[in-house]
């Protein structure tokens, strides 16, 4: 199909888009370095503390190492929730603008957030200063624009633009340098819109399906069963679903792992099969033929034979399945008392393992900033970052050295001390 | 022997077997063949017989039946060579064929004997009917490829004309101008020589060294103008060469496109005529037709409320803003990706990824960094 290869060429398709697997093990190779690296730098710290208070040292050097084992870091579930806690906080953030934030920017905002915490671990760098960069990144990808100073004043509590912009560069290195997040909410429109034309009599016939007529599809519409709530008309109907539908895109989708397991189509249909199920199932089988019932199994063979996009269909209706389930297993975290009690707990243990080296982000972001050796097609993982900054350190000691060696300083001695 | 062999020919020549009327006593006569039976008569007897349409040959015994307009003057003296030169020159006008139309030199051989053999059956008169049915057979299946071999074979000729010609002209030019050259510097040498002889004869005598200095300046001109011929001459071989080159250089040209799959069953091991394909109009998508869509067939206008707003709202239009485009962009997004199963196409791929060149970047940055921690 083409509307496939279409979607295939995309960014999102071809570095972000993941099997279940493969997402849980980045989530765990992630969390692990995250937390080595957590554990080594408050070990520094103490260290750093000691030596600079008292001469006791070394005695506290043992109790300092069965300390260090205590230190608990966050489990990658434990990351995801805290994740989630913030994609919702951004879109509160989006609604504290006037006016709004549009919904895109929102969703890709979150995307960004999602996509970045991929390789990046919350106790690296806390969420609450990435969740307003990313949200700022998003303003300037999705064409709503907005000056660094209005988006700032606009964010609760005392955040200068300079917190805003601080982890801007670390954003766009965690995202791959890719900004194009392709979403569900125009494909519903699309679907929405070709819905409505054949609710009125002007259906189209799909290219593969050329027996259906503008009457047909029509008849088809009026003749599904009954919505779970009843409804006046079918524009009704349609109405209802569409947005029942959206405000699932809006939240369901977004804090889920929706984006990454899932193509935006799949995603908006198995939205509208959760909505309003007849009709999900109607219009996929106006595009792909069907309808597939248990019941016309003796049929099942010539019909087999008769709709070569039979395959297609079973296939793609056990992936809307799954993801309409997916959709449906969320609950927002602030209505459930619960989930926020657990969220609190996060919150305070994190408070315990953030990276001590990687709080203050506006000093540390003008450092790697300078280095901006990056390679866009591999996800900068903050350790690869930091490996960099530590071999450059190490060469420039180096031709520190060689400045004193026996072949005199170096050739050019006037560019590198400006 | 001989010399009275060459009276009688001398004899024979002299007197019309027809009318026997001989040179002698009308000095005039001349003597004309027909290709038909090669009997000899004077002008006069094919005249006479003649004149009032085809009749039969005047010789005794042969019955050939022949015509005015075919009787010409005899180019050999020997009938049986201008026969065979007859004969040859039909077959090759027939058989016409070209090195270049041959696969191999080989197969150009073959032709070229085959052809040598049918000039002898007819020459010696074995298989006549039969070499003459092949031979009509031949002509007329390859009337086309026969007339541009000719066509290109009389151009060639002209050309070569042309050339000699050209080459004649230049060559009397060359001559002319060296002529005058070698003249004009006779004349030069003499002027100075005189002059010389009377600034000697004028001047005092320590002129006489640079006046003789001056002498030689004139042979070295002599000797430079020399040696511009020669350049000129090398110029006009090397072009030559050139012209020589972009001749074979452009075979295969007209008598390519006559059919010669016919003439194969006669003639072995001709090409193969590659006809080249009409080349195709220029397709820019590469075979991807732009409009077209597997999901869904797009309509003129959607009733949708919310479009309908747009559509009567002037501040929108008047920027050039057209909805199809949002139609089509809809619902290309509503679709695309659709038989898209990330599950499925993305496992493969981090299989296949992981089998060549690297494996998923952040797992790769992860054990990169887990070994730099250990190292540290």
């Amino acid at each position: 199909m083409i509307e496939d290869d279409f979607y295939r060429a995309s960014s999102q398709y071809r570095l972000w888009s993941y099997t279940e697997t493969s997402l849980q093990s980045i989530r765990s190779a992630t969390n692990q370095i995250a937390s080595d690296r957590v554990r080594a730098a408050l070990r520094r710290a103490r260290e750093q503390h000691l030596s600079s208070t008292t001469s006791a040292a070394v005695e506290s050097q043992s109790e300092g190492a069965t300390e260090e084992k205590n230190i608990e870091c966050l489990t990658p579930d434990e990351e995801l929730v805290l994740v989630r806690y913030y994609c919702e906080k951004t879109v509160e953030l989006g609604e504290t603008y006037r006016p709004p934030l549009p919904t895109n920017v929102r969703a890709t905002a979150i995307q960004y957030l999602r996509r970045f915490y991929l390789t990046n671990s919350p106790m690296t760098y806390h969420p609450k200063s990435i969740m307003a960069c990313a949200l700022f990144v998003a303003t300037k990808t999705d064409n709503h624009y907005m000056s660094l100073r209005q988006f700032a004043e606009g964010i609760p509590g005392d955040t200068t633009p300079e917190d805003v912009i601080a982890p801007e560069f670390l954003l766009m290195q965690g995202l791959r340098f890719t900004f194009d997040v392709r979403h569900p909410f125009r494909g519903l429109e699309g679907g929405v819109m070709e819905l409505s034309a054949i609710a009125q009599g002007q259906g189209a016939a799909a290219p593969h399906l050329p027996h259906h007529t503008s009457d047909s599809l029509k008849r088809g519409i009026l003749s599904l069963a009954p919505p779970p709530i009843a409804c006046a008309s079918v524009h009704d109907r349609i109405g209802r679903a569409h947005s029942a539908t959206r405000e699932l895109l809006k939240s369901a989708a977004q804090m889920t792992d929706a984006y990454f397991l899932y193509t935006p189509s799949q995603i908006w249909l198995a939205a509208l099969l959760v909505a309003d199920r007849p009709l999900a199932e109607f219009y996929l089988d106006t595009k792909l033929g069907g309808p597939l019932d248990s019941t016309n199994v003796g049929a099942d063979a010539s019909s087999h034979l008769q709709n070569p996009l039979y395959e297609l269909r079973t296939k793609l209706s056990k992936v809307l399945m799954d993801c309409a389930a997916l959709l449906q297993s969320y609950t927002p975290l602030s209505s459930d008392p619960a989930q926020m009690k657990s969220l609190k707990r996060i919150a305070k243990k994190l408070y315990h393992c953030q990276n001590p080296e990687k709080v203050n982000l506006k000093r540390d972001v003008a450092a790697p900033r300078l280095n901006p050796a990056v390679d866009s097609a591999t996800p900068m993982s903050e350790s690869e970052t930091e490996r960099l900054v530590k071999k450059r350190k190490t060469e420039s000691q180096q031709i520190q050295q060689e400045g004193h060696s026996v072949f005199g300083p170096e050739l050019v001695p006037d560019r590198t001390k400006h | 022997m001989a010399s009275k062999n060459g009276i009688d020919r001398q004899d024979e020549d002299e007197v019309c077997p027809v009318c026997k009327s001989s040179r002698y006593l009308n000095p005039n006569m001349r003597f004309l063949i027909n290709p038909e039976c090669y009997h000899k008569m004077c002008e006069s007897c094919v005249d006479r017989i003649f004149s009032s349409g085809p009749a039969s040959c005047p010789v005794a015994g042969c019955r050939k039946t022949l015509r005015k307009n075919r009787f010409r003057q005899q180019t050999f003296e020997d009938i049986g060579v201008e026969r065979e030169v007859d004969i040859r020159r039909r077959v090759m006008h027939i058989l016409n064929r070209r090195e270049e139309e041959f696969d191999s030199k080989r197969a150009y051989d073959d032709f070229l004997e085959q052809r040598e053999e049918i000039i002898a059956n007819l020459v010696c008169r074995t298989d006549v009917a039969k070499t003459e049915a092949q031979l009509q057979a031949y002509a007329q299946e390859n009337m086309q490829s026969i007339k541009a071999n000719q066509l290109l074979e009389e151009q060639e000729a002209t050309s070569f004309q042309k050339k000699i010609l050209m080459e004649q002209e230049e060559a009397r030019l060359r001559q002319q101008m060296a002529r005058e050259e070698y003249e004009n510097e006779r004349r030069e040498q003499q002027a100075t020589r005189e002059d010389f002889l009377t600034r000697l004869a004028s001047g005092s005598a320590v002129d006489a060294a640079a006046l003789a200095r001056e002498g030689n300046k004139v042979h070295l001109k002599k000797s430079s103008a020399r040696r511009s011929e020669e350049e000129r001459i090398r110029q006009k071989q090397a072009a030559l060469r050139g012209s020589e080159g972009k001749r074979t250089g452009t075979p295969l040209t007209t008598a390519d496109t006559a059919g010669a799959v016919a003439g194969a069953g006669f003639i072995k091991g001709l090409r193969k005529i590659k006809t080249p394909e009409p080349e195709k109009p220029y397709d820019p998508f590469m075979g991807l037709v732009p409009g077209k869509r597997d999901y869904y067939t797009q309509l003129e206008s959607y009733p949708y409320a919310f479009l309908d707003k747009l559509r009567a709202d002037t501040t929108v239009q008047a920027g050039g803003y057209a909805l199809q485009e949002y139609y089509s962009r809809t619902l290309l997004e509503a679709f695309a990706g659709l038989g898209c199963f990330v599950q499925e196409e993305v496992a493969e791929r981090d299989a296949t990824s992981a089998l060549g060149l690297s494996k998923p970047a952040s797992t790769a940055g992860a054990a990169m960094a887990a070994v730099g921690e250990k190292a540290a």
